[in-house]
C-alpha cells in the first residue's frame, strides 16, 4: 500500500512539473497558429522544400506530427506540394518534430535539451538532404 | 494611408480583445493536454514501482541486455523504449523516471524515443499525407536506434 501511495504521489509531482512546461507551449503554440499563415520564407529550399510546403514543417518542427496533424494535412493536401516534396516534408519531421515540448519534458527527468536539440536537427537535414540529392525520386529540379 | 488610419490599425492589432480567447484556447489546451498525460502517467508509474518490487523487470533486463548495451543503456530502459514506441512519450517517461538513471542514458533514451514514438498513432497520421507511411516508420525505428548507437559513442569520447 505504501509502494502506491509514494508512486502516486511521485506520479502525480512529474505530472505538475509537466504541467507547468505544457502550459506556456500550448499558449504559445494558438499564438503561433494565427501567425504562420505569414511565414512563405523559401528557406528550406537547399532541402526541396519550398514555400508552400514551409507551413506544414515549420508546425511540424514546433507542434509536432500528433497535434500539428490537422494542419499538416491540410496544407499538403491544399497546396501544390508534389510528392516527392511531401514525402522529404515528412521525412524531415519523422526525425525532427516537436522539439520544443519533446525536449523539455525529458529535460524534466534530467536529459541534456542542447543535446537532443542539436542531434536531431542535424539528422534530419543530412537526411533529408541525402534523400533530396540522390536519384530516388528522380533528379532535384533545378 | 494616413498616419490616423495607421494608428488605427495598431490599435486594433494590439488590443486585448483578440488576444483574449487565444490565450485561452492556449490555457484549456493545456489543461486537457495535462490531464491526458497524467491519466497515463499516474497509472504506468504506479505499475512500475510494482514490476520493479516483483523482479519481473529483472527478467526483461536481462533479456535485453546485450542490445541495450550497444546504445549504452541498461536493460530495463527497454521497458521504456518499448512504452515510447507502441504507447506514447508520457508512458515512456511514466516508465523511465523511476528507474533513476544518469544523466547520459535519460539523454540517449530521450533522444531515441524523440525520433521514434506514438508510432501506431503517429504512423496514421503520416498516412493522411499520403505519402508511404510504413517506410517513414522504418527509418524512424532504424534512425532511432542508430542515433542511440552513435551518441553513446560520441558522448563515449567526449567523457
Amino acid at each position: 500500500m505504501e509502494t502506491v501511495l509514494v508512486a502516486l504521489k511521485d506520479s502525480l509531482i512529474l505530472s505538475v512539473k509537466l504541467f507547468f512546461i505544457i502550459l506556456p507551449l500550448s499558449i504559445f503554440y494558438e499564438f503561433l497558429k494565427g501567425r504562420d499563415s505569414k511565414l512563405t520564407k523559401r528557406r528550406f529550399a537547399f532541402l526541396g522544400i519550398s514555400g508552400s510546403g514551409f507551413i506544414p514543417l515549420v508546425t511540424g518542427i514546433i507542434i509536432g506530427l500528433t497535434y500539428g496533424a490537422g494542419v499538416i494535412i491540410h496544407s499538403i493536401r491544399t497546396s501544390n506540394v508534389g510528392k516527392k516534396e511531401a514525402f522529404l516534408i515528412l521525412l524531415f519531421l519523422s526525425i525532427c518534430h516537436a522539439i520544443i515540448e519533446d525536449t523539455l519534458i525529458f529535460v524534466v527527468i534530467g536529459a541534456n535539451g542542447i543535446i537532443l536539440i542539436a542531434f536531431r536537427f542535424a539528422l534530419a537535414i543530412i537526411l533529408t538532404y541525402i534523400i533530396y540529392r540522390s536519384r530516388i525520386f528522380g533528379t532535384p529540379e533545378e | 494611408m494616413t498616419g490616423a488610419a495607421y494608428s488605427v490599425i495598431i490599435y486594433q492589432r494590439i488590443k486585448m480583445d483578440n488576444y483574449l480567447p487565444v490565450l485561452r484556447r492556449g490555457f484549456i489546451n493545456g489543461v486537457s493536454i495535462t490531464f491526458t498525460m497524467a491519466k497515463v502517467i499516474v497509472p504506468f508509474y504506479i505499475v512500475i514501482e510494482f514490476i520493479k518490487k516483483t523482479g519481473f523487470i529483472a527478467v526483461i533486463s536481462d533479456f535485453f541486455k546485450p542490445f541495450m548495451q550497444l546504445i549504452g543503456l541498461p536493460g530495463e530502459a527497454a521497458l521504456g523504449l518499448m512504452a515510447g514506441y507502441f504507447i506514447n512519450l508520457y508512458a515512456a517517461i511514466a516508465v523511465i523516471a523511476p528507474l533513476e538513471l544518469s544523466s547520459k542514458d535519460i539523454t540517449i533514451a530521450a533522444l531515441i524515443l524523440g525520433i521514434s514514438h506514438s508510432l501506431p498513432l503517429e504512423t496514421a497520421v503520416t498516412k493522411q499525407t499520403g505519402v508511404n507511411a510504413w517506410l517513414l516508420m522504418s527509418v524512424r525505428v532504424f534512425f532511432s536506434l542508430l542515433s542511440g548507437v552513435i551518441l553513446n559513442v560520441i558522448w563515449k569520447l567526449f567523457s
